[in-house]
């Protein structure tokens, strides 16, 4: 249970949060606007998982929102040009993974500092592609929009498959051999190098990974709507490491489980409907954003002083 | 110490050499190829533009150097730089302070904000990165509230713009006040036990506790220094503009880290230099100015600072990565981390 | 000694540059023969509205064999039009015309290129007027305001309801308009309510996602107004999604290539615009004439070539009325 405080402490603010909203708003369980706002969350979902995951070997990805708005720029034009969908879904996550390969090699081949690696192919990803869109949105093809599918299936589709993809990832990160590697990395290198593994693969491997679910929720994304916005990512990688923090993944490594970023997830995702729900006025938007993160941050601190005196 | 630390300080000094020598020459080979492509580059009206709009971004990057030397980051500068324009505002035109004293105020408000970040990293022990990502959003949701975000303050008398847009015994006002605290804090950070410890607490904070070095004073110090001189480049970025916004300073701490990292301070801290920093803000800010006048696209600059940040660190990694392929001698590699 | 080496290196360069100052800064007493330069900037690159108006500008430059700049900021820092303009006037350009994201902040960097010589005007969104010779003007922003929340109000039958989507809390020019619609409201739409204004931060995916968060929190909302540009269809989308097509009112600023099938399938029912090629020709025009003294200031009309005879309106070049794009003539616009 102790172990699960993290984890824990947040799903209570979460189900706290949502008993005030069901008492004085109800309207936030308008079950059409609910799937909306959960489908909506479904890419931040996935990249959160990806963000985590390089967390916790140790390694930090701020370029994810640039990969995101990139591969989904490739996937509509593609879309746009009548590619058939396998087609380019297949072509998107191998861009993304491309690219996560980039930031992979450079931190796990040159071992440079990931922060200011993901940093630069940041800024060069968005210039670039700022330049080169210069604004424009790209129009799908009508059959695009929720897979071909009605909207309410393409809705729960979207939904089950991000949390599917939540479930295997923290089964495979806890039971599977790959998964416990990234834990062991993140904790120790140096050791998990004695131990026989390739930490420097284990590295590469997750950037990769990386760029694949940031491309994957880019399509997860696009399909939403019959428009792609060039701009759409700006400010995702914020989102998706401060859930991944809140969530209990801890910046140096070797700890967290996804169990907790989806609550955070979850939990981030609520506060600016609640804001429109309880008719809170738009601007204090950031201030509460930035005091969850702390209050969420100030709390494990305070726990684990407490646990190690 | 014992001798693979010292043969390892000797690799390492030969490694910073070589990295700010590096940013100099591209520093030069900028500053010839726009003076070559650029009609008014070269000029002195220029180079004062270049020193005025690097001049509070620069501040910025100077004080992030003796936080990063210590293995940490401030994220939040850039925010607390919009936070501390709208309270200087506030305080002249609502509370009707005379304007030195509202300065004064805002360089308080901008320690009690550093303060902040101090207690939570260094006397909390929490993780720097995710602090400051709480405080970047913080002070700045601070800062959009108490204006509602469409609140600005301007019509500052003459006197005060001066110090953003005029001169002062040949240079424009703001650069002897940059000088003034670039001097210092080069002072600070090289011939200073205070800026020896930072680099002790980057190289091995464990260390550096049992060694008797008050860790989270420094710390603490560090990050306070940046939310003072954070709400001094705010107070000139107002001037310079002559307007106070919410979103002033967005995106700052991110040219800033980048600045800091160009110029040879490794960001897992413990090595680093001051002019490495000024050379890393020169470099940017000349490019910047110079694609201007290359009549090249303006993303074109973000896209060359990204590539140069990679090349310069890829310049510097590889002695340390050939080394790697000699006999196993010496310490591992350090361990990778954020 | 490295350092010093440093020093000594920064100290020759700052020689070298004192070597090169070039007496001139700005010229516009152009001889015939030069070629005007005339700087064009936008509030932000990267936005289709201000690509569109420099579709225009293009064509003038090539009618009227000027050179043009195009540059703007990417970052939305405040200060970031000032730095582009002072290094405009260090390049000496002759004219330049900026759509201003900070009214006063871009007046300082605009009167000291008045002082150097440089003529200045203003399009889109204004400068203080002591800062710019002419503000070449699509619509006054009490032009824009009124008729969003004319049209707003002609579709609700002047009663019920409403809400606004903006860019940010922080843009000037939306305040601006949310200002005079406020007071708009007031003046002349008593039954009407403005229930909330929400920020996208200029992104379409969080248009949607507010304005379905705004619509399922307000049940009696009649319409959303969305005056940032990707707010529209954004909205647009967010009200087809919940069934609510035609129950609740989209109208909004925008640019009718990115609400033609959102207007054709009776969601959206007025996008709000002007034509932004015709603008950006008109200053470039008004920019080169005003740099070769055909335009001279207190003149009560202007001769803009292939767009006739504009009127001007103290120091306001008028495009006209905005447009109102709808089903009936969506179709005949390709921006």
């Amino acid at each position: 249970m102790q172990k699960y405080g993290r984890e824990l402490s947040v799903a209570m603010v979460l189900v706290a949060l949502l008993l005030v909203l069901a008492v004085v708003a109800p309207a936030f369980y308008e079950p059409q606007p609910l799937l909306s706002r959960l489908a909506r969350e479904a890419p931040t979902l996935v990249v959160a998982c990806g963000v985590a995951l390089v967390m916790v070997t140790r390694q930090i990805d701020i370029s994810i929102g640039s990969v995101f708005a990139l591969c989904g720029v490739c996937a509509g034009s593609l879309a746009a040009a009548g590619w058939p969908l396998v087609a380019v879904f297949g072509v998107t996550v191998l861009i993304g993974a491309t690219l996560g390969a980039v930031n992979g090699a450079l931190v796990a081949g040159l071992r440079l500092p990931s922060i200011v690696v993901t940093l630069a192919t940041m800024v060069i990803l968005r210039e670039g592609l700022r330049w080169k869109q210069q604004g424009a949105f790209i129009n799908l093809p009508d059959a695009w929009q929720w897979f071909g599918l009605s909207q309410r299936s393409g809705q729960i589709t979207l939904i089950v498959c991000s949390v599917a993809l939540l479930a295997v990832l923290a089964w495979a990160s806890r039971n599977l051999a790959g998964g416990r590697f990234l834990y062991a990395v993140g904790s120790n290198a140096e050791a998990a190098r004695l131990a026989g593994l390739r930490p420097q693969w284990v590295t590469l491997a997750v950037f990769v990974f990386m760029g694949a679910l940031a491309a994957w929720a880019a399509l997860l994304n696009i399909v939403q709507s019959p428009q792609v916005d060039p701009k759409s990512g700006t400010g995702l990688e914020l989102k998706a490491i401060a859930a991944a923090v809140v969530g209990g993944v801890a910046v140096s490594g070797g700890r967290g489980n996804l169990w907790g970023v989806f609550v955070a997830v979850l939990l981030l995702a609520c506060i600016n409907p609640a804001l429109t729900y309880l008719h809170v006025e738009a601007y204090w938007e950031k201030a509460i954003q930035g005091a969850v993160i702390l209050l969420a941050v100030i709390f494990d601190g305070l726990r684990n002083r407490r646990q190690t005196t | 110490m014992s001798k693979p630390e010292a043969s390892h300080r000797h690799k390492v000094g030969a490694l910073l050499f070589r990295h700010e020598t590096i940013l100099l020459l591209v520093l030069l080979a900028e500053w010839f190829y726009f003076n070559a492509v650029g009609r008014k580059f070269g000029t002195l009206d220029n180079t004062f533009d270049i020193m005025r709009h690097s001049a509070e971004i620069g501040l910025l990057a100077l004080v992030m150097t003796p936080i990063i030397l210590t293995g940490g980051i401030d994220l939040s500068v850039g925010s607390l730089l919009g936070l501390c324009a709208i309270l200087f505002g506030k305080l002249w035109r609502d509370a009707g302070l005379p304007l030195p004293l509202a300065a004064a105020c805002t360089l308080l408000i901008g320690l009690l904000a550093g303060g902040l970040n101090a207690v939570l990293i260094a006397r909390l022990r929490l993780p720097a990165l995710i602090v400051t990502l709480g405080t970047y959003s913080l002070f700045r949701g601070f800062a959009e509230a108490i204006t509602r975000g469409v609140d600005t303050f301007t019509n500052f008398p003459d006197s005060f713009l001066a110090l953003g847009q005029q001169h002062f015994a040949g240079l424009p006002t703001q650069v002897w006040f940059f000088l003034a605290v670039a001097v210092g804090i080069w002072l600070l950070v090289h011939r200073t036990t205070f800026g020896r410890s930072l680099r002790a607490i980057g190289f091995a904070p464990e260390g550096a506790r049992y060694a008797g070095l008050a860790v989270e004073r420094r710390l603490a110090q560090a990050y306070i220094l940046a939310g003072i001189v954070a709400a001094l480049a705010a107070i000139i970025y107002t001037a310079r503009l002559g307007q106070a916004k919410a979103d002033a300073g967005t995106g700052y701490e991110l040219f800033a880290i980048t600045a800091v990292v160009l110029g040879g301070t490794s960001i897992f801290g413990g090595v680093g230099s001051v002019h490495g920093t000024l050379l890393g803000v020169a470099a940017i800010a000349v490019l910047n100015n110079g694609l201007v006048h290359a009549r090249q696209p303006r993303e074109m600059a973000g896209m060359l600072t990204g590539a140069l940040l990679l090349a310069a660190l890829s310049a510097s990694a590889l002695p340390k990565l050939l080394a790697k392929f000699r006999p196993l001698r010496h310490s591992a590699a350090p361990p990778s981390s954020p | 000694m490295k350092r010093l080496f440093s020093l000594a290196l920064c100290a020759s360069l700052a020689l070298l540059s004192a070597c090169n100052k070039s007496p001139e800064s700005g010229s516009s007493t152009g001889s015939g023969a030069k070629k005007l330069t005339i700087a064009l900037m936008p509030k932000s690159k990267g936005n289709a509205y201000f690509i569109s108006c420099k579709a225009g500008a293009d064509e003038a430059a090539k009618d009227l064999g000027v050179e043009l700049l195009f540059d703007g900021p990417t970052e939305p820092d405040p200060a970031k039009q000032n730095e582009i303009i002072e290094n405009w006037i260090t390049l000496g350009v002759d004219v330049i015309a900026a759509a201003c994201e900070n009214k006063e902040g871009i007046s300082t960097a605009l009167k000291k290129a008045r002082e150097k010589g440089i003529k200045v005007v203003t399009y889109d969104s204004d400068a203080n007027p002591n800062s710019r010779d002419f503000f070449i003007n699509q619509a006054t922003p009490q032009g824009i305001a009124q008729t969003l929340m004319d049209e707003a109000a002609r579709l609700t039958d002047s009663e019920g309801e409403f809400a606004i989507i903006t860019a940010s809390l922080t843009a000037a020019n939306m305040n601006e308009w949310r200002k005079n619609i406020e007071a708009r409201l007031a003046e002349k739409y008593p039954k009407m309510k403005l229930v909330d204004t929400k920020p996208c931060d200029d992104l379409k995916d969080k248009a949607q996602a507010e304005a379905t968060n705004l619509l399922s929190a307000n049940p009696n909302l009649k319409l959303i107004m969305a005056i940032c540009s990707p707010a529209v269809p954004g909205a647009a989308e967010a009200v087809k999604q919940a069934g609510k097509t035609g129950a609740v009112k989209v109208i909004g600023l925008g640019l009718p290539s990115e609400n033609r099938k959102y207007v054709r399938e009776g969601v959206t029912q007025s996008v709000v615009l002007w034509k932004t090629k015709d603008l950006g020709y008109l200053t470039i025009k008004a920019a080169a004439d005003l740099a070769n003294g055909k335009l001279k200031p207190g003149a009560k009309e202007f001769d803009a070539g292939k767009l006739g005879t504009l009127k001007i309106e103290g120091d306001s070049i008028v495009l006209g009325q905005p447009f109102i794009f709808n089903d009936s003539n969506i179709d005949q616009f390709d921006f």
